[in-house]
């Protein structure tokens, strides 16, 4: 009897985690870039490594990004971006954490518009932030794209008055991501 | 409410734990692919290109009315390089200093990371010295060429560094410098020098740097065969590094006047102790040939 309850036990908490891991979905390669059109030069840059996790239980979505990740197509500038923008050494991971607000099973295939109320950690400050963006799901797998303002302010990020002129004080950014279920 | 939040927590968690397992290698060792007067183990970036103009004008002690402090007389050097990889570059230039050209490349072996303590560049160089034969070097030598071949010297050194912290970074330099011709017989061809560098970051656009390079010469037996005391002294030089945008501005103060190794390695004559001190600077600007520079953003 007592065999018989262990058993009972361990394939219980078996299925218990299965199904909770089904509800995960999971991206390594997602993309985040963004844009700022100045005066001087186009500021861009694009990261290929998002790291991000879904609960389609709870609609929870958690993203973070490596601020040395970011490529731009001009090295100085990225240089510039990591020591003296957003200080990677010291604030290494620039990060979102929030709920889907809409009831949405994404389990079902379709297109959803989407809102994520949450909080946004970059360089070291966490502010709350609403991001609008679309999911579409064939069932296993999610295609997540959004775009976003991020002011520069808002984040304690200290553009010198000298190069202020090729610096917008709001960047345009846009993510792309792309879901699978997590075995 | 607080149930929802944990949850959230949790999915943060899983993710920090996915990247604390990646390499991260280190950013900016140092400002810029020089220190002082010598290099650094930065390469530049692939199809960027770097021009640098730098002068060292005459020593501060050289008087007021007779040389204005020195800013009357100065030495200058323009320089190219390109990277052909981000671990790669070619550079040239060209010194008014025994109107010589430099040809040199430099490559990045290791790239320090959280799995590896330092990084490390190999760099060599060609220097050609194109004077008129039977011209007077500073300390007194006459230098007489009879073929092209003594007038070329070569440079190979081996850059270690290790970006300590977020501030300080520290570099050693083994190198060798071999001239072809030596400047008397009593002079070896091939000397042999480490050097000592490193920079502090004062704040995120301004930091300071020294540089020194210690020679290996026995100046004991140098004046037991000529009967003449060495004229040549180790290198030493101080510098801030003020970095605005596209520009790094280097403003230095060294007891060399050379803005190549075979200068400030091997002919230093002035020394700090009696202000024999020369103002300097350098500047880099860097400029990017890359085609793909408009298409990141989709």
């Amino acid at each position: 009897m007592k065999r018989i309850f262990r058993v009972t036990m361990i394939i219980g908490t078996w299925v218990a985690s299965f199904s909770a891991h089904a509800q995960l979905y999971q991206a390594q390669n997602g993309e985040v870039s963004f844009f700022s059109k100045t005066p001087l030069e186009n500021i861009d840059a694009v990261s290929k490594s998002v790291n991000s996790i879904m609960n389609v239980a709870t609609n929870e979505i958690a993203v973070q990004m490596r601020i040395t990740s970011f490529v731009f197509p001009n090295k100085l500038m990225q240089e510039h971006f990591n020591e003296n923008y957003l200080e990677s050494e010291k604030f290494p991971m620039a990060s979102f954490k929030g709920k889907i607000k809409e009831a949405v099973d994404l389990k079902k295939a379709g297109t959803y518009p989407v809102t994520a109320a949450g909080t946004a950690t970059i360089h070291g400050v966490t502010k709350p932030i609403e991001i609008k963006g679309t999911i579409v799901s064939d069932g296993t797998q999610l295609q997540l794209s959004s775009q976003f303002d991020v002011r520069l302010q808002d984040y304690q990020i200290d553009i010198p008055k000298i190069v202020f002129a090729k610096i917008a004080e709001v960047i345009e950014v846009k993510s792309k991501i792309q879901f699978t279920q997590k075995k | 409410m607080a149930h929802t939040s944990m949850a959230q927590e949790d999915l943060m968690a899983m993710l920090d734990k996915e990247s604390s397992k990646e390499m991260v290698y280190t950013q900016a060792t140092f400002k810029g692919s020089r220190l002082i007067n010598g290099q650094t183990i930065e390469t530049i970036a692939k199809k960027h290109l770097n021009f640098w103009i730098s002068h060292r004008f005459g020593a501060v002690n050289s008087g007021f009315l007779e040389n204005f402090f020195g800013l009357d007389e100065a030495r200058i050097r323009l320089g190219l390089e390109y990277g052909i990889t981000d671990q790669w570059l070619l550079g040239a230039g060209r010194s008014s200093i025994e109107k010589s050209y430099d040809f040199y490349t430099k490559y990045k072996v290791l790239k320090q990371s959280n799995k590896m303590p330092v990084s490390v560049a190999a760099y060599g160089s060609l220097i050609l010295n194109t004077m008129p034969t039977g011209y007077t070097m500073p300390t007194g030598t006459l230098m007489r060429f009879y073929n092209d071949q003594q007038r070329q010297s070569f440079v190979g050194q081996l850059l270690i560094a290790r970006k300590m912290n977020e501030k300080l970074s520290l570099q050693i330099m083994p190198s060798v410098l071999h001239n072809n011709l030596s400047e008397t017989p009593y002079h070896e061809n091939t000397l042999t020098s480490v050097g000592f560098g490193g920079r502090y970051k004062l704040s995120n656009r301004l930091s300071i740097s020294a540089e020194y390079y210690k020679n290996l010469v026995d100046k004991k037996a140098y004046l037991a065969k000529s009967g003449e005391v060495y004229p040549y002294q180790d290198s030493f030089a101080l510098g801030f590094d003020i970095e605005t945008g596209g520009h790094v501005f280097q403003l230095h103060f060294s007891n060399s006047r050379g803005m190549i190794e075979k200068h400030f390695i091997g002919q230093t004559t002035g020394t700090w102790a009696n202000g024999d001190i020369f103002y300097g600077f350098n500047i880099a600007r860097t400029f990017s040939f890359d085609p793909e520079a408009k298409k990141t953003h989709k």
